[in-house]
């Protein structure tokens, strides 16, 4: 990397449970993103979108949005609260319906 | 006008077919959404809609905070930056003023304008649908020739005939990759 005369970096934790260190049980409880049914999007708009985003076979992005269509919901990505909150910002900003909470 | 309106050029653009009443339609969509988004109306449910919560769980109040204020201005940003491209691709060539003309032009997107152009099909879509309350059986719905959301609805089914058509382009261009 470039000298470029800038002060070292401080690492700040980006969350109060990486501050503390948490304890194992709540470290493998991953997080889920869902994707919710509504009645606008297109269902080739959300395989689209699934395959885009995800990089999903046709097949497993047909197959997750026939989900969200009949069900009213799927998981459609999971991983670390901060893998799930960029996940949801990019639905987000495709016009998709998608929340996260932990995994049960 | 038959044929796809989507079309992908040899120089890798897309190709777009549009009416001259069809550019103007998409402009002044395109206004209406750029004023919905810049003096949001807190009790439009289409805002809701538009930018979702993460987070349902009420006991992960400061988590959404946290995420809404790193990501609502990033996401507000992006949709006005397309408005504004939509805009800019659909305004006619200067000079071009006469009202008769109804001759099809042919717009060319980069791969930039393009995702901005479904971006904003899909925005205009969601924010008209809230607010006229489409529902899932909707092809089941008949209105009434003197029902004033007549032409909102017509509106709304052609921007979903657009988005159909540039998604099916979309689509058939994506590789079939392996899970």
């Amino acid at each position: 990397m470039a000298n470029t005369g800038a002060p070292e970096t401080i690492v700040v934790p980006d969350t109060v449970e990486e501050l503390l260190g948490d304890d194992d049980v709540e470290q493998e409880r991953p997080w889920i993103v869902l994707v919710w049914n509504d009645p606008v999007n297109l269902m080739s708009y959300v395989v689209f979108v699934f395959q885009k985003l995800f990089g999903y076979s046709r097949e497993k992005a047909t197959r997750l949005m026939l989900q969200v269509h009949r069900e009213g919901k799927a998981v459609v990505a999971n991983g670390t609260r901060e893998k799930c909150e960029a996940d949801v910002a990019r639905l987000h900003a495709h016009g998709l319906w998608a929340t996260m909470q932990r995994d049960d | 006008m038959n044929g796809r309106r989507f079309r992908r050029r040899p120089d890798g653009r897309l190709a777009v077919e549009l009416h001259r009443a069809e550019a103007e339609l998409l402009a002044h969509l395109a206004e209406e959404l750029t004023e919905l988004l810049e003096t949001p109306d807190p009790a439009d449910p289409a805002i809701d809609r538009l930018f979702p919560r993460a987070y349902l769980d009420p006991t992960e109040e400061e988590a959404e905070q946290s995420f809404s204020s790193l990501v609502a201005p990033d996401l507000l940003r992006g949709r006005l930056d397309a408005l504004r491209a939509l805009a800019a691709t659909v305004r006619p060539p200067s000079g071009e003023v006469d009202a008769d003309d109804d001759t099809v032009r042919v717009l060319e997107l980069d791969a930039d304008q393009e995702a901005q152009w479904l971006s904003i099909l899909n925005d205009a879509r969601l924010a008209l649908g809230i607010r006229l309350g489409v529902s899932d059986d909707r092809e089941e719905v008949a209105l009434e020739p003197d029902d004033p959301l007549l032409h909102a609805h017509q509106v709304y089914d052609w921007l979903t005939y657009l988005q159909g058509e540039l998604v099916e382009v979309l689509l058939d261009e994506l590789p079939d990759t392996d899970d």
